[in-house]
């Protein structure tokens, strides 16, 4: 095909629109699976994956995608011998579509990347012999056979709608209307309906139980009535159904939508920073003058300035909502991968997800896949036993991981929880102390656990097996979740299971921090890292081992003088600053002379390999032009446990005392 | 002013056809996702010429092309079907259901700009009598 079109113009459009379709395609895939021998169950699946695959079909014959477009090709070819039941659905036809539909990803993908497209001709005649070859030219494909999705029970009502302009201009029309209803019901009919007049209304028969709900659709025009009670089974041949609603229902039209590149959000965010900058410098300017202005002028000052900071925080926060998107993005993808994993490790496994609806930024997002991903094929690969080992043990034979995501104030904590065997403690001893690691006395559990299973070639795994990588594995996690400001914590009980815990910032970009002074130097901490803000006194700091420790809360604190760890010259006060971060086993106190304040900053990222310093996440502005580095609190702590620092430390303390 | 409305539940799809219409069918552009919204932007506003794709969620664009027909303002608009290809039933259906030309995807943009070209010329608004 010769294109006077320029391809690359689209492209991006393309990846997205295959990225919904494929991801609308996995959601099908699984209840497909489940639904597999209960014909009626399976059918708003079949419906929706024939669409998905005709549509993919057609966008990537434009992109001249040729794989792609033989491989939906194909796909809808046996999709549409099932839909129009000419073929009863078999695992093997299941196993051919999850399949292909993999495949269908990694060919977008390697075009994506312009890498080499992986071959489809083993998929293809694969799919290609489900289908009987004679039938497929043959079956007409009849028009207006949009799928009736199966009666919900409940009362019947009709629901009107006549657009007009004014109601378009107020964004009121058929599409919002239509998945307003589809909110608070299910849609039976939908029929465009010419009054005498010549205009039009929209008729929707709808089943609801959710009357309050649907009857809420009058403040946008719509009329709703009454016409009778859904009798069960008044639709032939629709079975009991409880095989998820169709997709649209679910997902509104693009339509509603715009797409826009992550980048264009940076620049804006980029904007928003300069501006909080800009705004800081104000304020200094502002405190300077303010001996030298009248009162009742600088009330009015003071008053812009208050409302200027209002407006400001919404604009960043607007702006922080939009990069926004759900973690479902993540979690969705899991099912598919669990269902390959448990059978290739000849296990049985429920995964049960929760809070998909937890968002996070977009930035967040692709980079926690792999690690999410990891933890999951960890679960299954060295967590959950196999069915006879768990019979032995008296549990159910069908193994749980949990998958679940919560919001807890500007932090996103997400857990992946197994109910297996529990990580072998003693094993993971046995190994680290044959790897040289340095092994502390006494049962290792939290923090001291962790840092043992994620030390880099370290694996409990005597053959190398395919899924859970190769001792790098957990390595890589910890670092990809510390790299994103985000902590990772263990807990695992023998016999019980293990449950890894990721906490992360909802986003990266401009954040509340507490401004610190150390000698000359000033520093900005994340507020989200701090538990705690102590002042102490010098006199009660206790030397134990070479650590420094303070009285705190009944326990010893454990001290760190940001000071000696940056080998700056402080300045003896008798007053210090401790600012508390970490978790359990892992918490530190970190002295500083000063802190000084609280102030929104906004974080850049330090890019140069050769600029960045362990311990520090990024660099900011804070209105007087002076670039001010942030701390890392975790690095920090993680720093100063090893040896050599810990010399350092004492070191500086005897020389100065 | 002539305006184009181009029916297709892909976003790609009707960036595509606008892209390839622009250069030789200056028009207006409107869009709609989905058959219902067809029949909406037909109902509430002037539309010179359809580019409507067939297999659409909620309601097939044969039934759209249908529902055109029936309404006396409509019976002449020039209807371009646009669907992916495969399904040679469907341009018999499209046939009888009253499309004015019926084009496969992939589609070459220069033939899809000739087809509308030449079915704008002549109508009203092309010749700047309405």
């Amino acid at each position: 095909v010769t294109t006077d079109l320029e391809l690359d113009g689209f492209l991006d459009d393309y990846f997205a629109e295959c990225d919904e379709h494929l991801s609308d395609a996995r959601r099908h895939l699984l209840s497909l699976e489940a639904a597999l021998g209960s014909p009626g169950a399976e059918r708003s699946a079949v419906d929706g994956l024939f669409r998905i695959f005709h549509s993919i079909k057609g966008i990537s014959g434009m992109v001249e995608l040729r794989e792609a477009e033989q491989l939906a090709h194909e796909m809808e070819s046996y999709l549409r011998a099932l839909r129009q039941r000419e073929l009863l659905l078999t695992a093997e036809g299941v196993d051919a579509l999850i399949d292909g539909a993999q495949r269908l990803e990694q060919v977008v993908a390697a075009r994506s990347r312009e890498a080499a497209i992986p071959p489809i001709a083993d998929l293809q005649s694969r799919l290609a012999a489900l289908v009987p070859a004679a039938r497929v030219a043959a079956t007409a494909m009849t028009s207006g056979n949009a799928p009736v999705p199966p009666p919900a029970s409940g009362l019947t009502f009709r629901v009107g709608f006549r657009p007009s302009r004014e109601r378009a201009d107020q964004s009121i029309g058929v599409d919002l209307i239509r998945r307003r209803i589809a909110e608070h019901g299910t849609i039976l009919e939908t029929i465009p309906h010419v009054g005498d007049d010549g205009s039009i209304e929209f008729v929707f028969v709808v089943t609801t139980t959710d009357v309050v709900g649907l009857e809420s659709l009058r403040a946008l025009h719509a009329t709703v009535d009454r016409i009778g009670e859904a009798p069960a089974g008044a639709v032939v041949g629709s079975p009991p159904n409880d095989a998820p609603a169709p997709a649209q229902a679910e997902r509104a039209p693009s339509s509603q939508y715009v797409r826009v590149e992550l980048e264009r959000l940076d620049q804006l965010m980029h904007g928003v920073g300069d501006l909080v900058i800009s705004r800081a410098r104000l304020s200094d300017s502002l405190a300077r003058a303010e001996a030298r202005v009248p009162a009742s002028e600088w009330r009015a000052i003071q008053e812009n300035a208050a409302t200027i900071d209002r407006q400001l925080r919404t604009l960043r926060e607007g702006i922080m909502r939009v990069r926004l998107v759900p973690i479902g993005e993540v979690f969705n993808r899991m099912p598919l991968v669990v269902r390959d994993l448990a059978r290739s490790f000849g296990r049985r496994v429920d995964l049960q997800l929760e809070g998909q609806g937890t968002e996070i930024d977009k930035y967040l997002i692709e980079r926690m896949m792999d690690p999410v991903l990891h933890l999951v094929r960890n679960a299954i690969a060295h967590g959950i036993e196999t069915p006879e080992v768990r019979i032995a043990a008296g549990k159910t034979p069908q193994g749980t991981i949990q998958l679940s995501a919560a919001t807890v104030g500007d932090r996103v904590t997400i857990e992946i929880a197994d109910d297996g065997a529990g990580i072998d403690v003693e094993r993971v001893l046995q190994t680290a102390r044959a790897a040289g690691l340095p092994v502390s006395p006494g049962p290792p559990a939290g923090a001291t656990l962790l840092a043992l299973i994620c030390a880099p070639g370290l694996s409990t795994r005597t053959e190398s097996d395919r899924a859970a990588g190769r001792g790098v594995g957990m390595a890589v996690v910890k670092t990809a979740v510390e790299q994103l400001s985000g902590s990772l914590s263990v807990d695992t009980v023998p016999g019980q299971g293990t449950r890894f815990t990721i906490q992360l910032p909802i986003t990266l970009a401009i954040t509340d921090a507490l401004i610190t002074r150390v000698g000359t130097q000033t520093f900005a901490i994340p507020q989200g890292a701090v538990r705690e803000v102590l002042e102490v006194d010098p006199a009660l700091i206790r030397t134990v081992e070479q650590h420094e420790i303070v009285p705190h809360r009944q326990a010893a604190l454990p001290l760190l003088r940001v000071a000696r760890l940056f080998g700056i010259a402080a300045v003896p006060r008798d007053r210090l600053h401790v600012f508390v971060a970490g978790q359990d086993s892992a918490t530190v106190g970190f002295a500083v002379d000063r802190i000084i304040g609280q102030r929104e900053i906004v974080v850049r990222p330090i890019v140069d390999p050769l600029a960045r310093v362990e311990g520090v996440s990024g660099a900011t502005d804070l209105g007087d032009g002076r670039v001010v580095l942030i701390l890392d609190p975790v690095a920090l702590g993680r720093m100063a446990r090893r040896p050599g620092i810990q010399a350092r430390t004492s070191a500086g303390h005897s020389n100065e005392t | 002013m002539t305006r184009i409305l181009v029916v297709d539940d892909s976003a790609t799809i009707r960036k595509m056809v606008r892209a390839s219409l622009q250069e030789l069918c200056p028009a207006e552009f409107a869009e709609a996702a989905s058959g219902l919204e067809a029949i909406e932007q037909l109902a509430i506003s002037k539309v010179s010429l359809l580019v409507l794709d067939l297999n659409m969620p909620d309601m097939h664009g044969i039934d759209v092309l249908r529902f055109v027909r029936q309404q006396p303002s409509l019976q002449r608009l020039p209807v371009v079907v646009l669907t992916t290809r495969g399904d040679d039933s469907s341009r018999i259906a499209a046939q009888q259901a009253g499309a004015t030309a019926y084009l496969t995807k992939p589609f070459i943009p220069g033939k899809l700009a000739e087809t509308v070209r030449g079915l704008l010329v002549g109508t009203p608004d092309a010749m700047g009598l309405r």
